[in-house]
């Protein structure tokens, strides 16, 4: 099949950037759309062009690294996707097809497609982990914990931290990654102790790395690759009421 | 941009529950001219005269100033932060249209509360234009004030299509505020939204529909 690719171009973070077009011919259907960018890249290669940059490294929708905006929509066509799970039969032959990096000024362009999002890193040093040591399995296995808050924590767990949620997102909020971030650890009894410090620093961070404020649109959580729900954030902001006014 | 939000969030509340007695009492409009030219125009005395209400009025302005300023700066602050625009965005297929243009919504409504404010509160509260005349029982006919404003038919279309965007700004604000706020009970929130859709829906018809029983009564 063929495909008119538009893609974003930009040598470096200070560059200006904008857009080419390659037509290229010989994909297939059964193609990842990963695969249809390293196809493209190979023909570049032969003629001696500068290859795209793209990120990606498991292509099997759980490091996260595969974030780009095609065709009007966080990683594709597709509801609760990434990009390396996305196929080429999702579009029509002769279809041309806009990729673009995820836009956010908190994410910004380090080349091509290639975006820095250390920013989330910043964030989980806030506390998006424990300091407590929980021993080995067995001894994890001796805290009781309900199902249902397990399930809770789990889903929120499931996070890879793509940056979809902010790309897609009008005001480029990190509210669902970090919600998800602290819902996990706060829910379970070995985030207790700290848990009204990272609510608050944690939700700082956001502040301070230039995201915007969440106003529930909801797209993030139709684009989350992990169906990580919007009522995450709601949870957040009552944690975040509780541990500002009541202190815990 | 949490306190921010939280004061949109509280404002707003506040401003919907103003809505609602607003709404009942324009209801009053729409009895027979006996009734409700009487009970109409004592109801506002009351209101004018009451210290209590003095005080909900001036919380009324302060809830309807913070609400557009702070939307502002959230509204600034998420375009910084949202500095370069996609080339193509389909968010359409992931989130409502409503969702996305709240702001656009709310400078609509704001245009309609200066232009209402001009009509009614501007004549009335500080005595400007034509002077109002005083009804049978001795009270301000604002009665009389609201039913020669709408037998002009433009005013008439004016305030029947402005109630468009309030019932979608209404729509997604509601259940937004609760959100905002901590409100996370998953059931509780799908009973909210629904309660928005309808709130939002009577509020729209509601005030849309008076000016024009106004008109042909
Ligand atoms: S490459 Fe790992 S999620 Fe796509």
């Amino acid at each position: 099949m063929k495909i008119v690719f538009k893609i974003w171009r930009q040598v470096n973070s200070k560059s200006q950037g904008g857009f080419e077009t390659y037509e290229v011919d010989g994909l297939t259907e059964d193609m990842s759309f990963l695969e249809a960018l390293d196809y493209l890249n190979e023909r570049l290669v032969q003629r001696n062009e500068k290859v795209i940059a793209y990120e990606y490294d498991c292509r099997e929708g759980i490091c996260g690294q595969c974030g780009v905006f095609i065709n009007g929509r966080a990683h594709g066509p597709h509801d609760n996707i990434t990009t390396c799970q996305l196929h080429m039969r999702s579009f029509k032959d002769g279809e041309t097809v806009v990729v673009e990096p995820w836009r956010a000024a908190a994410f910004p362009v380090i080349k091509d497609l290639v975006v820095d999002r250390s920013a989330f890193d910043r964030i989980i040093e806030q506390g998006g982990y424990i300091s407590a040591r929980t021993g080995t399995a067995a001894e994890a296995n001796a805290i009781l914990v309900g199902k249902e808050v397990v399930d809770r924590a789990m889903d929120a767990a499931a996070c890879i931290g793509c940056g979809a949620c902010v790309a897609t997102c009008k005001n480029a909020s990190a509210a669902l990654f970090t919600a998800a971030k602290i819902n996990h650890l706060n829910s379970l009894p070995q985030g207790k102790p700290e848990a009204s410090n990272r609510v608050l620093e944690m939700t700082r961070q956001m502040e301070l790395e230039g995201f915007g404020s969440c106003t529930f649109t909801g797209a993030c959580e139709v684009e989350c690759p992990e169906e990580i729900p919007m009522i995450n954030i709601a949870e957040m902001n009552a944690r975040r009421v509780k541990a500002k006014w009541l202190g815990k | 941009m949490f306190l921010r939000k939280t004061i949109i969030a509280l404002t707003g509340l506040f401003l919907c529950i103003f809505l609602i007695v607003h709404l009942s009492a324009n209801s009053i409009l729409v009895l027979p001219e006996e009734m409700a030219r009487g009970l109409y125009n004592s109801y506002s005395t009351t209101l004018r005269e009451s210290p209590l209400i003095k005080i909900v009025a001036y919380v009324l302005y302060l809830s309807i100033v913070l609400h557009v300023i702070y939307a502002l700066l959230i509204v600034l602050n998420n375009r910084k932060a949202k500095s370069k625009r996609y080339l193509l965005n389909r968010n359409r297929e992931n989130s409502s249209w409503t969702s996305q243009n709240m702001g656009l919504l709310g400078i609509m409504i704001l245009l309609f509360i200066v232009v209402h404010l001009a009509n009614f509160w501007a004549r009335i509260k500080l005595g400007l234009g034509e002077n109002v005349a005083l009804d049978a029982n001795g009270h301000v006919d604002v009665y009389e004030v609201t039913y020669s404003l709408f037998r002009n038919i433009y005013y008439v279309v004016f305030y029947t299509i402005l109630m468009i965007p309030l019932g979608l700004h209404l729509n997604h604000g509601l259940k937004s505020a609760f959100k905002t706020l901590g409100f996370y009970h998953k059931k509780g929130l799908r009973v909210l939204a629904k309660i928005s859709l309808v709130y939002a829906a009577v509020m729209a018809v509601g005030f849309g529909l008076i000016p024009f029983i106004v008109f042909l009564k």
